[in-house]
């Protein structure tokens, strides 16, 4: 059963028609790579799912509930967390402000301490820091993890890996993987490797239409297709 | 949360410690007249309470006028500093209390709690006013907006039709104090004393409220609304708060204005009353709300000074003041010094050192 379903979705930003018509469904359990290259209009279908993009046409159905034209905290108060490219996490916040502004109810935070801490341990290290004297790889774990502090059913991950040193980009894939086995994902990844060693879905989008999906398994086989969508073997 | 990580000390006593600062300042201040009077009047003690003419009669004065700009401005510095909005439209907040209340006890001669009453409800009727078009525009198009609004009151206090009640372009004048504890004039300590609370009551409230959970989301709104919409926070609510917790706060610095001065002039409503509370929290530290009133004292002791011994030259060297205060102490006095802290700490820990001979060798860095 799928927890999340985009069905034809096209999106305007202001004149510009990025999405022309995106489908793509992620099942419970799971973690779906959204591939293709830049400009494809990943980080687009992410923010249409979160309503910071709202979709012109087409549906977005999440856990059987149409969400299209839903706003955006209404969307996230539903259980979809979202993991930024570029981390964004708050600057000014400290590392605990920055995980308990995403409490949804009083005592999130403490119901995932031990999981948060044990995925991220060097978060617990700086707990008390401001968000801007993080590195670029502390801010993205930072970034993951406050999206695992509210009890999210599906998390959007955008970028994950990008800008990360590849030790860095081993122990977040241990993170997503461990975190997957809580909740479904549906990641962006520009790193193909990266993104075949997590996923056991896919969706590719190119110029804003999606041309093809099916299991990761596969497309790690079709060396062509990868070539032609991906420019990568 | 479990102790190990995100435990904080609390109890009466951590609570002393953490604000040992604001209590001196308040024992400062409240002995201050009668330092004044001492020190350099040459009276007694008697003379404060007794209301006698002197520098310290006049510098509760100056002291009050401090109050109620720092009370104002620490009111912007919520709305700008902390959450981002750039209001300009915010000296109709200040005025609409200071009108609102001369109004109520002069022409209506309301009782002064009911005149308050009214005053708060103006304050949260302008605050929904300013937020209802924030859906709508931000950035500077909001700033031009609030700016038409302040406008239009600014116009419409001045209007000959309602001189009877505003005063038209002169101002409200003659408004008398409502009780005896609220006489400027003839119980000055006793006024002084009140402003104080008030001053620092504002100062403490504004603190819990920007280091509560609804404090965190208003600096998430200010570094990025987006993100605070994608972790379920509606936006739109919070900034309400926010406008109308300024809005009352400005107003209640607006109403001890009305007290205090003998006439209430439209300047109140103006731009440049709007750029007062900036200029002060430019100086103070946008968003440490401490700065707002360190600012306020900083902006009218300068001006009252330069004034007093320069005249005419006044006007130009407060302005170069003020451009070597921006590129000189870029973060305002707070921001700044919360920047520098721990280098200056550092010099002073190295400095100890070697005042106690402890010296010359060096400690293995500590790790993270």
């Amino acid at each position: 059963m799928s927890l999340l379903e985009l069905h034809d979705v096209h999106t305007f930003i202001e004149q510009f028609h990025i999405l022309e018509g995106v489908t793509v469904e992620v099942p419970q359990g799971s973690i779906v790579a959204l591939l293709g290259r830049n400009g494809a209009g990943k980080t687009t279908t992410l923010r249409t799912v979160l309503g910071l993009n709202p979709a012109s046409s087409g549906k977005v159905i999440f856990d059987g509930v149409d969400i299209t034209e839903q706003k955006s905290f209404d969307i996230a108060a539903m259980g979809i967390g979202y993991v930024p490219e570029n981390r964004q996490i708050f600057a000014e916040l400290s590392v605990e402000e920055n995980l308990r502004i995403a409490e949804r109810n009083k005592g999130d935070l403490a119901g995932k301490e031990e999981m948060i801490f044990g995925l991220f341990p060097d978060l617990k290290r700086l707990i008390r820091l401001p968000g801007t004297n993080l590195s670029g790889g502390q801010q993205q774990m930072l970034a993951v993890a406050r999206a695992l502090v509210a009890n999210n059913r599906l998390l959007l991950i955008d970028e994950p890996s990008e800008g990360l040193a590849p030790v860095l980009i081993e122990q977040m894939m241990e993170a997503i993987r461990a975190l997957s086995e809580h909740t479904t994902v549906l990641l962006v990844e520009q790193n193909f490797i990266v993104a075949s060693r997590l996923a056991q879905h896919y969706a590719i989008i190119e110029e804003g239409r999606t041309v093809k999906a099916g299991e990761m398994g596969h497309l790690v086989e079709d060396e062509e297709t990868v070539k032609r969508y991906l420019g990568a073997a | 949360m479990t102790s190990t990580a995100l435990a904080q000390s609390t109890g009466l006593s951590g609570w002393l410690r953490r604000r040992r600062g604001l209590l001196g300042a308040i024992a400062l201040l409240v002995a201050f007249p009668f330092i004044i009077s001492i020190v350099i009047d040459g009276q007694g003690l008697a003379a404060v309470v007794n209301n006698d003419l002197g520098n310290a009669r006049f510098l509760q004065g100056l002291a009050i006028e401090i109050f109620i700009l720092g009370i104002y401005a620490i009111s912007y510095d919520l709305i700008l500093g902390v959450t981002g909005i750039l209001s300009f439209g915010h000296a109709m907040f200040f005025a609409v209390g200071a009108y609102t209340f001369g109004i109520m006890l002069k022409s209506f001669e309301l009782a002064w709690p009911v005149a308050l009453l009214v005053v708060l409800v103006a304050a949260v009727l302008q605050a929904i006013l300013f937020a209802l078009v924030l859906p709508r525009v931000h950035g500077i198009t909001y700033a031009l907006v609030t700016l038409g609004f302040a406008s239009v009151f600014w116009i419409v206090i001045q209007s000959s039709d309602l001189a009877d009640y505003a005063g038209a372009e002169v101002g409200l004048q003659g408004v008398d104090a409502p009780v005896w504890f609220l006489d400027t004039t003839n119980e000055r300590f006793i006024f002084y004393l009140i402003c104080l609370a008030i001053f620092f009551g504002v100062y403490v409230l504004y603190q819990h409220i920007v280091d509560s959970p609804a404090g965190r989301v208003f600096v998430a709104i200010r570094e990025n609304e987006d993100r605070a919409l994608m972790l379920g926070y509606n936006t739109f609510w919070f900034k309400l708060l926010v406008l109308v917790i300024a809005s009352i706060t400005a107003a209640l610095a607006g109403t001890i204005h009305t007290l205090h001065q003998p006439i209430v002039t439209p300047n109140v409503a103006g731009l440049f009353w709007t750029v007062t509370a900036l200029l002060i929290i430019l100086i103070g530290g946008m968003g440490t709300i401490t700065g707002a009133l360190i600012g306020a004292a900083v902006y009218r002791l300068l001006e009252y000074y330069l004034d007093k011994w320069f005249a005419g030259a006044a006007g130009l060297l407060i302005g170069a003041a003020y451009v070597l205060l921006v590129l000189y102490v870029p973060y305002g006095i707070v921001g700044t010094w919360r920047a520098k802290s721990l280098r200056i700490k550092e010099g002073r820990d190295r400095l100890l050192k070697l005042l106690t001979g402890g010296g010359g060798k060096e400690e293995p860095a500590a790790k993270e």
